[in-house]
């Protein structure tokens, strides 16, 4: 009666009127029926950009460093500015499943899966720019520490080596949290695929899953601690990649602001890049029900947050600077808004700052469409900070007789484009063959889940 | 439901983790090991156009170092003889030897012999053979007993770790100058006393940094 | 010239990987016959395989596979395998010799170095003479005998000269460069008085005949002024940059230089004035400078003169003389400062301007007392008597006239610099024999009906004089490379159709020159490059009887210019010269000193007169385009030339340099720029006024390696007046706050309690004085031919990527409008004790000496380029693609170019970092040879190692050695007080540091009009 009903929350994780079995057939058919047309399609798009971005790879390799537009104050751009974009975007994945986990946040189930999915992928492609951007990438080896007949070690002062460690570190620990939580949900897909290959290959990965007690337990377990696990390396990685610059002497680049600033627009610009893909494929596949306008209600909610964050770093920036008495200090960042990036600097600032202040108001915030377009601009608008801090700060430090203007060549943006091909093409086969939300973790927030839910026999009839 | 897999596939991944531990490490290791100049140049010994035998000159002979490669005192090279320096003896002697002939031919026609190079640092390490040996390091220290050789051998791995061993510690290395070619040389007992000496009179501390041989 | 053009001389690196050397070079690296490892087949496969692999991958320059090692069949004496020999040879330049030592290598020339037995040179060198061992393995040298254009051999042309000359009663001309050879006289007047038609005519583009002129019309006799700036307190340059376009730069920077030193605040530095239209290098370093345009300078100098001649006697012609400077501001002062300093100052003038300026000229110098003091007049045997510009349009006539049967041209290159007017390739035509001598089969080579292919002066024999007179003999260190012939060699087949050998034409010359048996003289003359003792002698002079007359003349033929009609000025250009440089990489890619600008020669103009044409007076930064403008002359001529704003020209002047828009010389020379000698008039060959300027609209490229030209008011580089030193001696080191003190004065305090330096002796450290520096660059040239550093073409500078270890900045402070200062910096690697490039890189690939320097491992490099990011002075230098494979591997026989290398110094691969060592090669050399002398000591008695910037550098301004020894020189320069060091609140510490320049103005011109 009423008064059940009145137990009933009114403001459920879970849309529509779903019981377990309807969460596990809404989500395991999309793996199972037929390849839809526009999977074809996107799927050869981002083969050719990937096909692209291999072919920038060699011509570079070929040819040396020389095919990107760098010269010699200038000796890291784009290849630089991509690597920290992605791995900002990487971001978001670990902090939704590890942080929210750990803080009992029940709408991040409908969105973990599918974040931790995405960070993989953004950060090999990430990974990819370190990589290619030295000079000699045949003996990129020299940077780990193994034994050789040389007898050198690497140089363990430099904050480009933690940064390889970090990354490494960061991508191995995502992967394992992602690959911990499919488990169980491998299981399911293994139970309800016909063929008997998909069986035996979900069945392989699925490590003989079979949903017992004990099991359940070790899980647990095993996901508490890889979350406790990645909670400090979230917050880690990009600390370090903010090392590279901020314990250089560059000016604009030597900044102890560096390391919360840098996370909090990964941050930002993680949640920004979830968005953009959910707000697809929440579409396309018709999962409305789950990945509800409460979820990108509420990631507005963090980007907003973020975003004032990321705009407080930038005004900081220059009260630090103006309060350092440092005249470079002070020429660097009056010379980022006024000088020969000033473009690039404003850019940054209305995608950065302008653009999420939208997200004061409920009406925008529960704005599809609007939260769609955002979460694109701000990912430009990330994109522009990166190439501020690395291109502007280089470009004009100390000696002004040895200033120099950076202008990408095409090799340098085709390589970039390039890295969309290499993410997507990853992300497309994950949604085609992985249950992209967490199945088991879904169906824990369902009002079903909760042991007084029965009593009284009450079914599960909701008006 | 039906079995999908049978029951000893759950022992795989235990096992899979074991065996990529030693796989890769294996591999590293391999790569150190067989990669090496250690195991790549040691008994390397081209045949050279002149069958030409240290052993004989050197051990039967009893002919010096420095008759053919004097320069090394004073240079950093340690040159290869010019043909000149043969003939000072060959014109009379094995004047018809078959295989002194291209010997005889470089002396005609001016045309050097081509002998294959054996000991070859390569050219970023800029070795210099006039410091070592004025301080008293053996030509046998890094030639080895070339007194022994028919045919010249590369006995030391020359690679920079090698290098570097000795730099970090000369000490057992030394040796009175006057015995630098003395192939035969045993350190006495008292080496390490004497050793100590000439590191102290000499004021020898073997360069470690980068640009004593890079530049 | 519309769009940006790439050298055919820069491959891409895929075409490179094709290329026929270079499978040459990788099948010798393992030569089909290579023997087997021991152990069989196995393991020499995979060496090879790697080994393969990696030479594809191009890291040959690291590494060094199987090969065959070729020692000599017979050692040439003196040599020792691995130690360099050092010759006495003298350089040839618009027939001026300064002497040289050469540095070979078994056998091969590698490096040029100054003498220091010669006075004309004193141990140092200028640019040409550094870049004249590329010269030497230039390429593209003409290799050939050519008749008509056709294969030929040197036999065939001596029996052609023994048929064609048989005949005496030939009018043959001969057009030879300026020479000061006995040997090409003696050959002279046997060719004179072989040939009764004949008659011999000097041909040089820039010469110093106008100065002859005038001291013929002062006093009567074609002399020679020859300047002893050390001795002169106060200098007046009219348009003239005696540091740069002089036979002489080399002892003029020096004397120079000494005339400004200062050791402590009580000195008296020199003064000098420059009045001039261009900002020249001179202009930069000048006290006071006035920019007016070059056609004013005459009718400045009569003003000085008439307003002189109330206070001297001597001046009397121009007495009463007034024109629009006679009441400018500057006139009574420099009389004023003239007048205090009589018989110590100088007054030069540009050798282009014409002879009543040099009259002019020599009578004030003459009037003031300065001659004998500061000034000595030189009598010249080798120049003629006549004015060679002159018979050289006669000549030109009367070939157009038909009244030449055989032009024998020694050198030169006259189709290409001759002046326009005087249409040379057409009268060239009317001449049915015409016999050429030249290093490149050139313009002129071209037109004539025989081309003779000339030797390098490091390849034959010669002889001649220093712009003073000391005798010196051009000893060659190399058979020709490409069996050239000298100039002695080429006339004396002309005169004799024999082939004898230059050696022999000089010995016998040096028979009569020499006193005392011959053998000990000539071996000793050798030995020291110069002839002790000889020099040209000073004549005394006395002021014509006949001045008075011509100065009337001239003085009433002197006309005002039109105020704003545009003048254009073509002088010689500071690195091609007349363009017979134009084919030297190291050279076109050596920023101008004053523009910057590689690759092109550009019209410089005021910002006033940029606007004037609707050019934007400021260039946009990091744009390299540049507005093309069309230049005509009143006589029609035309040139589009990219436009260049210079701060501090003078209005309505444009400068154009010569030497450029060579056609078909060489793949370097090719394409390169604009050539403006058809914009120059035989008569008042320097400027011609009225012409007609318009912005085209086109555009065009220009590499320029400074992008931004003003200091932004930082304290990197310290100046301050005479008088503001006095008062506060250390104003250099105050200039920056530095918190902290350690030793006597503020100092940054670093958190870890670190050393100065290691307990290690020596520490390397280097002083750079300011002061000294004029700016001309000598040490980029110096370092890149020490260094083995790659020529990366335009493309490459354009995209801020040149390769120099050491670079010169500079920058402009003031009115950029009006006349603004400039100052010179170089700028090597500063080897800072903290050096914030070592702490970054990933695999400690580039690390601290023991003995203080910063080490660059380029083997263990792997690129990142974070060191150069982190690097405050910006001295680190990419290898953005494989410049040395390029640069040593393209062309017909690459092993000419490799022939240059020093073996010392690693040749750098692509990827990696590279940077100033301090010339750690040959620290190096001497810590082993004292090590080995003294068999204690690895410390090399002050002096010994000099770097090869320092070594070059005319004015003295580098020091380099020991700083734990207080008495050695660096370290007394160190603790001068004007020594700074730059950025130094870093507290990267750097072991370069810099002694602050100090300007010497006259307060009655405090503000430099």
């Amino acid at each position: 009666m009423s008064q059940n009903t009145a137990t009933v929350p009114d403001d459920r994780l879970v849309k529509g009127n779903h019981d377990f079995a309807s969460i596990t057939k809404l989500i395991t058919d999309i793996p199972q029926e037929r390849t839809p047309l526009w999977w074809y399609i996107a799927f050869g798009i981002s083969n050719i950009l990937l096909a692209v971005m291999l072919a920038m790879v060699v011509w570079l390799i070929w040819n040396g460093i020389g095919v990107w537009g760098l010269n010699n104050p200038v000796g890291w751009a784009w290849d630089i500015t991509n690597f920290v974009w992605w791995v900002g975007i990487g971001h978001a994945g670990t902090l939704i499943s590890a942080i929210l986990f750990l803080f009992r946040q029940g709408w991040r189930t409908a969105i973990n899966r599918f974040a931790e999915a995405m960070t993989i992928f953004a950060v090999m492609c990430a990974g990819l720019f370190p990589a290619i951007h030295v000079g000699r990438i045949w003996t990129i080896y020299w940077i780990f520490p193994l034994p050789n007949s040389m007898q050198l070690w690497p140089n363990f002062n430099s904050p480009l080596l933690w940064d390889v460690f970090a990354v490494f570190t960061y991508l191995t620990v995502s992967t394992l949290f992602w690959y911990v939580g499919l488990v169980p949900d491998l299981a399911t897909m293994r139970d309800r695929v016909k063929g008997k290959i998909s069986k035996l290959i979900y069945g392989t990965f699925a490590l003989g899953w079979t949903g017992g007690n004990r099991q359940w337990q070790n899980y647990e377990k095993a996901y508490m601690i890889l979350a406790g696990l990645a909670t400090p390396l979230v917050l880690s990685v990009h600390t370090i990649v903010s090392f590279d610059f901020a314990v250089s002497i560059i000016p604009g680049w030597h900044t102890t602001i560096f390391p919360p600033y840098f996370v909090a627009g990964a941050i930002f610009s993680g949640f920004a890049m979830v968005l953009t893909l959910m707000i697809v494929s929440r579409k396309l596949y018709g999962l409305e029900d789950i990945m509800t306008v409460d979820h990108i209600e509420k990631m507005n909610i963090i980007i907003l947050v973020t975003g004032i964050m990321v705009g407080f770093a930038y005004s900081m920036e220059f009260f630090i600077a103006w309060y350092s008495a440092f005249e470079y200090e002070k020429f660097i960042f009056v010379n980022r808004a006024m000088g020969p990036y000033a473009w690039a600097y404003w850019t940054m600032i209305t995608c950065n700052v302008v653009a999420p202040q939208f997200f004061w108001v409920k009406k925008f915030r529960r704005n599809i469409t609007l939260t769609f377009i955002l979460s694109i601009v701000i990912n430009i608008g990330m994109w522009f900070e990166r190439f501020v801090i690395v291109v502007s700060s280089l470009a004009t430090d100390y000696l002004p007789s040895s200033w120099g203007y950076f202008t990408p060549t095409y090799v340098d943006i085709l390589t970039y484009v390039g890295t969309f091909g290499l993410f997507l093409t990853f992300f497309l086969l994950f949604l085609r063959f992985l249950p992209m939300v967490a199945i088991a973790e879904i169906k824990g927030v369902l009002p079903q889940a909760n042991p007084a839910y029965y009593r009284n026999g009450q079914s599960t009839k909701t008006q | 439901m039906a079995q999908i897999f049978p029951e000893w596939v759950d022992n795989i991944p235990k096992r899979l983790q074991l065996a990529t531990i030693i796989v890769i490490t294996g591999i590293i290791f391999g790569f150190w090991y067989f990669g090496s100049p250690e195991y790549l140049e040691v008994g390397y010994a081209p045949n050279q156009p002149i069958p030409y035998s240290h052993k004989f000159h050197v051990s039967e002979l009893g002919m010096d170092c420095q008759y053919c490669h004097g320069s090394a005192w004073k240079s950093a090279i340690a040159a290869i003889p010019p043909t000149e320096t043969c003939m000072t003896c060959h014109e009379y002697v094995a004047v018809d030897s078959e295989p002194l002939q291209p010997l005889r031919d470089s002396w005609e026609t001016g045309l050097p012999v081509e002998w294959i190079r054996v000991h070859d640092i390569p050219d970023h390490a800029h070795f210099n053979h006039s410091i070592h040996v004025n301080v008293g390091i053996g030509c046998v220290t890094c030639h080895g007993r070339v007194d022994r050789m028919e045919v010249v051998m590369k006995s030391e791995s020359m690679s920079m770790g090698w290098c570097l061993d000795c730099h970090n510690n000369p000490a057992p290395h030394l040796r009175p100058v006057e015995e630098v070619t003395n192939m035969a040389w045993e350190p006495p007992d008292d080496h390490y006393q004497f050793a100590q000496m000439v590191i102290e009179k000499r004021n020898i501390n073997a360069p470690i940094y980068c640009n004593a041989c890079h530049r | 010239m519309g769009k940006e053009q790439q050298q055919t001389y820069w491959r891409s690196l895929n075409e490179l990987a094709q290329n026929e050397e270079y499978r040459k070079f990788v099948e010798r690296e393992f030569p089909e016959n290579a023997t087997e490892l021991t152990d069989g087949v196995s393991r020499r496969n995979f060496l090879q395989i790697m080994g393969a692999s990696i030479a594809l991958a191009g890291l040959a320059a690291c590494r060094k596979p199987v090969q065959k090692i070729l020692p000599y069949t017979r050692q040439p004496e003196h040599i020792v395998p691995g130690i360099p020999l050092y010759y006495a040879s003298a350089v040839p330049f618009r027939g001026n010799l300064s002497g040289v030592v050469v540095e070979t290598h078994e056998g091969r020339p590698t490096k040029i170095e100054g003498n220091d037995l010669h006075p004309g040179s004193n141990g140092k060198s200028n640019i040409r003479q550094q870049a004249a061992i590329l010269d030497l393995y230039d390429q593209d040298r003409s290799r050939k005998v050519l008749r008509n254009g056709s294969d030929s051999t040197w036999e065939d042309f001596t029996a052609f000269c023994r048929e064609h000359f048989a005949d005496t009663g030939r009018r043959v001309a001969f057009l030879s460069e300026a020479h000061s050879s006995p040997t090409l006289e003696r050959l002279r007047q046997s060719a004179l008085n072989r040939f009764p038609n004949a008659r011999w005519v000097t041909c040089e583009p820039f010469s110093e005949e106008s100065v002859l002129n005038g001291t013929a019309m002062a006093f009567g006799r074609r002399l020679r002024p020859s300047y002893h700036f050390d001795k002169a307190s106060v200098t007046l340059s009219l348009d003239d940059d005696f540091l740069q376009d002089s036979d002489n730069d080399v002892a003029h920077i020096g004397a120079f230089a000494q005339s400004r030193a200062l050791a402590s605040p009580d000195e008296e530095p020199s003064r000098l004035y420059a009045a001039e239209s261009t900002y020249s290098l001179t202009g930069s370093n000048a006290d006071h400078r006035l920019r007016i345009k070059s056609s004013e300078i005459p009718l400045f100098t009569f003003a000085l003169a008439a307003h002189l001649s109330g206070e001297v006697s001597g001046l009397e012609a121009y007495a009463g003389y007034r024109n629009t400077f006679s009441d400018h501001s500057w006139i009574s002062v420099l009389a004023e400062e003239l007048m205090r300093n009589r018989g110590s100052s100088i007054i030069t003038a540009g050798p282009e301007h014409d002879a009543p300026v040099h009259a002019t000229v020599a009578a004030i110098n003459h009037a003031l007392g300065n001659t004998g003091q500061t000034v000595e007049y030189l009598d010249v045997p080798y120049t003629a008597t006549a004015d060679q510009n002159e018979a050289f349009a006669g000549l030109v006539r009367e070939m157009g006239e038909g009244q030449i049967d055989t032009l024998v041209m020694i050198g030169t290159n006259p189709v290409y610099t001759a002046p326009a007017d005087l249409d040379f390739q057409t009268a060239l035509e009317q001449v049915p024999e015409s016999l050429h001598l030249s290093l490149h089969y050139d313009e002129t080579s071209r037109q004539s009906s025989w081309h003779v292919n000339r030797a390098h002066f490091l390849e034959t024999w010669g002889d001649g004089h220093s712009f003073t007179g000391v005798r010196s003999v051009i000893q060659p260190l190399i058979q020709p490379l490409f069996n050239g012939k000298s100039e002695t060699e080429f006339l004396n087949a002309v005169l004799s159709g024999e082939d004898a050998a230059g050696h022999q034409l000089v010995r016998e010359t040096w028979q009569e020159l020499l006193d005392g048996p011959f053998e000990r003289g000539w071996n000793e003359v050798l030995h020291d490059g110069l002839q002790r003792g000889s020099r040209y002698n000073a004549v005394s002079v006395s002021l014509a009887g006949s001045f008075s007359a011509e100065a009337a003349g001239f003085l009433e033929a002197a006309e005002e210019p039109g105020g704003d009609s545009v003048e254009l000025v073509v002088r010689p250009d500071p690195r091609m010269h007349d363009g017979r440089f134009a084919n030297n990489g190291w050279l076109q890619e050596l920023p101008d000193p004053m523009t910057k600008v590689t690759w092109d020669n550009v019209a410089l103009m005021s910002p006033n007169t940029a606007e004037r044409f609707g050019i934007p007076p400021t260039r946009r930064f990091g744009d390299p385009n540049q507005m093309v403008v069309r230049l005509r002359t009143a006589s029609g001529d035309e040139a589009e030339i990219a436009a260049w704003v210079l701060p501090g020209h003078a209005d309505n002047s444009i400068t154009l340099h010569a030497g450029y828009g060579r056609q078909k010389v060489g793949r370097v020379a090719d394409q390169v720029g604009v050539n403006v000698f058809p914009l120059r008039r035989s008569v008042s060959r320097l400027y011609c006024t009225a012409a007609d300027v318009s912005a085209t609209g086109r555009s065009y490229v220009i590499a320029c390696t400074q992008d931004h030209h003003s200091l932004e008011g930082r304290p990197h580089v310290q100046d301050a007046d005479l008088d503001h030193y006095r008062e506060n001696p250390t104003f250099a080191q105050d200039a920056v706050y530095v918190p902290g003190i350690y030793g006597d004065r503020e100092h940054p305090v670093s958190l870890f309690d670190d050393k100065q330096w290691p307990d290690h002796q020596p520490q390397w450290g280097m002083a750079i004085d300011l002061n000294a520096c004029i700016g001309c660059g000598v040490c980029t040239i110096a370092c890149q031919a020490e260094n083995n550093i790659p020529v990366i073409g335009k493309r490459e500078v354009r995209r801020g990527r040149e390769m120099h270890w050491i670079r010169t900045d500079r920058y402009f402070r003031g009115d950029e409008r009006g006349n603004p200062q400039v100052m010179h910096q170089p700028v090597p690697c500063m080897h800072c004790e903290n050096a914030p490039c070592e702490q970054v890189c990933p695999v400690a690939a580039t690390t601290h000496s023991d003995d203080g320097l910063n080490q660059m491992t380029y083997n263990r490099c792997i690129g990142t380029r974070y060191c150069a990011n982190n690097c405050p002075y910006k001295v680190r230098r990419f290898n953005f693609f494989n410049y040395s494979k390029e640069y040593l591997t393209t062309g017909d026989d690459p092993e000419i170019i490799q022939m240059a290398m020093n073996p010392d110094v690693t040749v750098r691969f692509r990827g990696v970092m590279e940077k100033c060592t301090y010339c750690v090669q040959r620290i190096s050399r001497a810590k082993i040879d004292t090590k080995n002398e003294t068999g204690d000591t690895v410390k090399p008695s002050d002096g010994t190692v000099k770097t090869a910037c320092q070594q070059a550098c005319p004015a003295n301004a580098i020091t380099f050695g020991d700083l734990t020894d207080e008495k050695s020189i660096v370290s007394i320069q160190k603790s001068k007080d004007r020594n700074y060091l730059m950025l130094e609140e870093l507290n990267v510490r750097p072991r370069t540091s810099y002694l602050a320049k100090i300007r010497n103005p006259n307060r009655q011109l405090s503000e430099p009009s």
